[in-house]
């Protein structure tokens, strides 16, 4: 296309709706990413279980919907408890020792959780693929000459409403300067009263109430099946490594970056090929700045 | 055991392995004793970089994947023997396996493992799309003809076959534990800046570690693709396989030689009883052998890391001590 | 034998060593001192090849081996151990010394026996086959300077090796590093026990906040004004005058 030429109203629509889906995906891309780098920041472990917290909440938005014809926007509010309850479950019974443990346990304790949990669905549910076909999914907005449909606005005005109300939670309530505070330093937090364990708990918890939220916000959009989550986790992972570990606002613009790649990617050489730009960004990532676009030098090598 | 000489282990298995199908001609159990012989080895492949060289990789089926496609395409799109793949195979892999030999010295546990598995899904989407070439995600039928050249075995020979693969990753494990790079690997394994200090070259060692581990890998893909008879993109690049070569290591024993065959032996047998248990039931049911997979995992990753031979090796000494106590007593 | 000419090592706005020179001559026992901070392990760091200087030199037996590998520079003859012992856990204490001796053997077996001799000289032969983890501290220690003499180095780094030992233990290992050093070694020592580092040093360097304050030998160095106010205080100094 020759540059010289001014945009015409075509070309400044098509950006305008990349723009608009971009920040529509972002925002939920946001919500997965935050509980993850929380979980990541905090407790310094790689969850590679945390796609499939987010499938379980597609399903738990399926199966209400189905069964009792309850929308995703009302389940939501018993999603985020059960969720969070979820979380502390899966902390105690299997996340808890894992802390202190070798990368190896680490790696294939949540590795085993997430075979465990998606074979769990695939058993229970079958692998057929699923769709929660709620009323708004069908209402269309066209702003200027952009168009986007309902269900996704919602779902992005919720994600954003629910990672600001984390952000006021860590930077403004006690217990949130607490779980910063053990982020920085495990040693000194411990030395200082603090007892990690309950900040662990609470960690895990309100991270995969998060990602159990994303999940029920996301069904309408995705089709719903057992391996759902794998593709949003290592989604969730490029957005987290981009934006730094543990930095919560680095996951929001990594969040928008990746938004950005697949929804561009998507439109100049095809839906398929979508995936193939965050996997590949991943990598140049991780082989470039391995610490994030914003994240301090070496902080990859701070692990465990 | 104690008293036994050195690999009676070995000897056993892979000596069992070569009688069967003098007595045996059923061709399921054939079939299933070549899948626990490759799975074994593949199993091994994978050991050599994820237990002797310590970088746990979850991506290993990018290389498996590799060597897969270049059997079938040499087969199906050049028409020459699919040995000629899988030496190309071989060179391609070595190529990934520098590129994550590469990612292994900037990246620690974790976030290499995430690493590994982005690259072996790059590989999946981009040999789905590019039809043209690959055929795309409908996967390609591998010709069967027979001969030795065109890798066309009848059963028996198969297993054969792949007993000799077995035996010879075998001895590399063994090589590994008792030569000069096994033990500067272990060193690496254990602490890299230590062993950095005694002059071992650690970033060139992972390396070369993985790399071999690669080419292993893909040799077998090559070998399965002709096996089997068909190569789907989303089955041979999968996380699940990568994840079945590092779990049939640990459960049997990670960074030890017998112990990928072990768990090849156990979680192969698992599979196959599970699988033939619940085939009437919906098609979901048969997921039920992976819940145990991954519930045994964690499991053994965290109350038995040493896996089987690490049990076996207890009781062993337990029976041992008991031994020595009865004839102190007698 | 070694020489340090202007090393100054940086961590963004921290400058942890500060224009440090050295001249250590073959044979020579020298003792680094110094508070807690002064970046004595970070001299290690940088001599040895972990960190690259921001600005300065390390020569080593003539050739300038600022910034190469750490493995590279244990080939050349300097190899070094570590304030927190890095033992190689599952192994036993021979395959940890072993692996220490593969870097100048070709083969397993001349390595075997090489580790043995050094086991021997370092009093851990009761423990040759007890794995690394099972070791108490002392042992430990032994085992990290054992495991660095296998590398048949020409000069020895070693980074207090006698912090945590009981008195008995602390006079094993003073014995030790004494016979190593009569035996034609060069040994440098970090150290914070003043009485052991007075057995055994010939001169003493002092660093602090990143700078050398003071060289010369023990007698001297107890007797520098600057010495003694970097380690107990100025008001200390001036109660004494």
């Amino acid at each position: 296309m020759d540059p010289a030429r001014r945009l015409g109203p075509a070309q400044i629509d098509a950006v305008a709706q990349l723009g608009v889906s971009t920040v529509l995906l972002g925002g939920i891309y946001a919500l997965i990413a935050v509980g993850l780098t929380l979980i990541f920041g905090i407790m310094r472990v790689v969850n590679f279980a945390h796609g499939e917290f987010l499938m379980l909440g597609m399903y738990l938005a399926f199966w209400s919907f189905t069964l009792w014809g309850v929308d995703p926007y009302f389940i939501l509010f018993v999603a985020i408890p059960l969720f969070f309850v979820v979380g502390l479950v899966t902390y105690v019974l299997v996340m808890k020792g894992v802390i202190t443990a070798s990368h190896n346990v680490q790696i294939f304790t949540t590795f085993g959780l997430s075979i465990l949990l998606q074979n769990v669905a695939l058993v229970s549910w079958s692998g057929d693929f699923r769709f929660v076909r709620p009323w708004h999914l069908s209402v269309a907005l066209r702003v200027g000459g952009t168009t986007f449909n309902l269900s996704q606005v919602v779902a992005f005005v919720i994600s954003v409403v629910l990672t600001v109300a984390l952000f006021a939670f860590m930077k403004f309530t006690h217990t949130g300067r607490v779980m910063r505070a053990t982020a920085q330093d495990r040693d000194a937090a411990t030395l200082m009263g603090i007892d990690t364990d309950r900040v662990y708990r609470l960690t895990f918890a309100i991270g995969i109430a998060a990602v159990g939220a994303a999940g029920v916000l996301v069904a309408p959009l995705y089709s719903v099946y057992p391996t759902a989550g794998l593709q949003f986790v290592l989604l969730s992972y490029v957005v987290v490594v981009l934006g730094g570990l543990g930095d919560m606002a680095g996951a929001l613009i990594g969040s928008l970056i990746v938004a950005a790649v697949e929804v561009a990617g998507s439109y100049v050489f095809g839906i398929a090929w979508k995936e193939i730009f965050y996997f590949l960004l991943f990598i140049l990532v991780l082989v470039f700045r391995p610490a994030g676009l914003f994240g301090q030098r070496g902080s990859e090598t701070l692990g465990a | 055991m104690i008293g036994l000489p050195r690999h009676t282990g070995a000897i056993v298995l892979f000596g069992g392995a070569a009688l069967v199908p003098l007595v045996i001609r059923d061709a399921f159990f054939l079939d299933s004793l070549v899948l626990i012989l490759l799975w074994g080895a593949l199993s091994a492949a994978w050991n050599v970089a994820g237990g002797y060289a310590g970088q746990v990789s979850i991506g290993h089926a990018s290389f498996f994947g590799i060597g897969a496609y270049a059997g079938a395409l040499m087969v199906t799109r050049f028409s020459k023997s699919p040995w000629l793949g899988m030496i190309l195979g071989v060179v391609v892999s070595i190529g990934a396996g520098l590129v994550i030999g590469f990612l292994s010295n900037r990246l620690k546990g974790p976030y290499f493992a995430l690493s590994t598995i982005a690259l072996s899904q790059v590989l999946l989407i981009a040999v789905s799309r590019w039809r043209g070439f690959t055929a795309g995600g409908e996967g390609i039928p591998v010709p069967y003809r027979p001969g030795f050249a065109t890798l066309g075995l009848g059963h028996v020979a198969w297993v054969y076959m792949a007993l000799a693969v077995a035996i010879i990753y075998y001895g590399v494990e063994v090589y590994l534990e008792h030569s000069r790079i096994g033990y500067q690997l272990a060193g690496v394994r254990e602490d890299e800046d230590a062993a950095e200090a005694l002059g071992i070259a650690t970033r060139r060692l992972k390396v070369i570690a993985v790399t071999v581990s690669a080419a292993l890998t893909s040799v077998c893909g090559t070998l399965w693709a002709q096996y089997v008879g068909f190569v789907d993109p989303a089955y041979v690049f999968s996380v699940d396989l990568s994840v079945r070569f590092a779990l049939n290591t640990i459960i049997g024993g990670i960074g030890t030689a017998l112990g990928p065959y072990l768990g090849s032996i156990l979680i192969t047998v698992l599979e196959t009883y599970l699988r033939a248990t619940f085939a009437g039931m919906k098609a979901g049911f048969t997921g039920i052998y992976l819940v145990i997979y991954g519930a045994a995992l964690i499991l053994v990753v965290r109350w038995a890391p040493e896996g089987l031979t690490g049990i076996a090796a207890r009781l062993r000494a337990r029976w041992a001590a008991g031994a020595r106590g009865a004839r102190a007593h007698a | 034998m070694l020489t340090l000419e202007n090393v100054t090592k940086r961590f963004g706005g921290l400058t942890a060593v500060r224009a440090v020179s050295l001249d250590v001559r073959e044979r020579e026992l020298v003792g680094i001192i110094g508070p807690n901070g002064a970046g004595k392990t970070t001299l290690f760091n940088v001599v040895s090849g972990y960190y690259r200087p921001e600005e300065g030199r390390v020569v080593f037996a003539g050739s300038d081996v600022t910034g190469r590998a750490p493995h590279d520079i244990c080939r050349l003859g300097l190899t070094r151990t570590f304030q927190i012992v890095k033992p190689f856990g599952n192994l036993s204490v021979l395959d940890n010394v072993m692996i220490g001796a593969l870097t100048r053997t070709p083969t397993v077996r001349a390595a075997r026996s090489d580790a043995e001799r050094v086991v021997e000289t370092c009093g851990l032969a009761p423990y040759a086959t007890a794995r690394a983890r099972a070791l108490p501290i002392a042992l430990r220690k032994r085992l990290e300077v054992a495991r660095a003499l296998a590398t048949r180095p020409r000069v020895l780094l070693l980074d207090e090796v006698m912090a945590g030992l009981n008195p008995t233990e602390l006079g094993g290992m003073v014995d030790l590093i004494r016979r190593l050093h009569a035996e034609g070694l060069t040994v440098i020592v970090i150290e914070h026990i003043m009485a052991a580092m007075m057995r055994l040093a010939q001169r003493i360097v002092v660093l602090h906040h990143g700078e050398k304050i003071a060289e010369g030998t023990p007698a001297q160095i107890v007797a520098d004004r600057r010495v003694v106010d970097a380690y107990l205080g100025e008001e200390f100094v001036l109660a004494q005058a």
